[in-house]
């Protein structure tokens, strides 16, 4: 399904924030994770994906270091700092209590 | 040049990176992801134009991405280039002052006076502080134009509004005042006339008519004025050359 950016511009942080608290990743992976996790719902764009990465790693959320991965090509990995971590937590409960309070909304039809 | 790179080239154009480090940096980034996105998709077997379809599809609009970009590093932006105007007014002020008292000082010898009266005097500050407003009131203008672009309109706008102001006060305001005219002049004249030598005619002329019409010399003091108005729309003309160049070495460095 197709989702309105709008929508998923408010999530983009929190879907970074939790696809990297499971470990370092490129940016590729990074998309193919979200594919794969969210069994084909969210396809992040290239274009929206790098700026945010970028922005998350000027709020000190993650941090980034080039180096080797394992297909022998040099890759721009990110990962969380504690910040990030703290954040990652936040957002996540942020996230729930937002979604059960519009779930019931919607669900008061 | 492939489709793909010409895409990353177009973002990173449009982007208004703060650095040129982090423009290569976020270009490698983007050109290692088009490299797994193409080794992936060659892996499933798809075509050379239909990869290339798919990945200009899902980058999207190459402006709306550099936009993107340019909102992340906004702050940035703004704190190199203000560090960039300081830089270049700070090194072309004292060039062009080092140069100006020194044609300053050659007049004087050839009028006989003591030199050491004119780098140690009160005058010598105030020109100082004269020539580093001009100079930051023409590098502030450039740096403004780059980004923002501005009418000739503008120019004369912001002009005839520093006459006024200059004409109401009283020294010393009238100094510092007269340099923010200078600096706008100077780039009024810069953007209005394209030839050189006419750039040139123009400073001297109108920094003589600025001299003659606000600070009233003597007949008998005419002669040195007109001289040292002659050093100075030289080493004014000389700094839009040093000004531009300070540019360029910084652009290139930062």
């Amino acid at each position: 399904m197709e989702i309105d950016r709008e929508l998923l511009k408010g999530s983009i942080s929190l879907l970074l924030l939790n696809l990297l608290s499971r470990g370092e990743m490129y940016g590729y992976e990074i998309l193919q994770a979200a594919t794969v996790r969210s069994a084909n719902a969210f396809e992040f764009k290239e274009g929206t994906l790098y700026p945010a990465l970028h922005q998350l790693e000027k709020r000190a959320l993650v941090k980034s270091q080039w180096r080797t991965g394992d297909n022998g090509r040099e890759r721009k990995y990110y990962s969380l700092t504690g910040k990030g971590r703290k954040a990652a937590e936040k957002y996540e409960r942020q996230w729930q209590y937002l979604t059960g309070a519009v779930n019931a909304v919607l669900g008061s039809k | 040049m492939t489709p793909a790179e010409r895409l990353i080239d177009e973002i990173m154009g449009a982007a208004r990176m703060p650095s040129g480090r982090r423009r290569r940096e976020v270009q490698r980034e983007l050109l290692a992801h088009v490299e797994d996105f193409v080794s992936s998709w060659r892996q499933r077997g798809r075509s050379e134009e239909d990869i290339e379809r798919l990945l200009l599809e899902r980058f999207g609009d190459p402006r709306q991405v550099a936009e993107q970009f340019a909102c992340v590093y906004r702050r940035e932006r703004a704190v190199l280039h203000f560090g960039w105007f300081l830089i270049s007014t700070v090194v072309v002020s004292l060039i062009i002052s080092a140069a100006a008292l020194s044609m300053q000082a050659g007049v004087m010898l050839g009028f006989g006076a003591p030199v050491l009266a004119l780098l140690g005097s009160r005058h010598a500050i105030t020109e100082a502080l004269d020539i580093a407003a001009t100079v930051a009131t023409y590098v502030g203008l450039v740096s403004l134009g780059r980004f923002f672009g501005y009418p000739l309109a503008v120019l004369a706008v912001v002009t005839a509004g520093l006459f006024a102001l200059f004409a109401a006060t009283g020294l010393p305001t009238q100094f510092i005042l007269f340099g923010f005219l200078n600096g706008t002049l100077l780039r009024g004249i810069q953007v209005a006339v394209r030839h050189r030598m006419l750039q040139f005619g123009a400073a001297l002329g109108c920094l003589g008519a600025l001299g003659i019409v606000f600070f009233h010399p003597s007949s008998s003091a005419l002669v040195v004025t007109a001289a040292s108005w002659l050093m100075m729309g030289t080493a004014y003309h000389l700094m839009t050359h040093v000004a531009s160049r300070v540019d360029r070495v910084l652009a290139a460095r930062l």
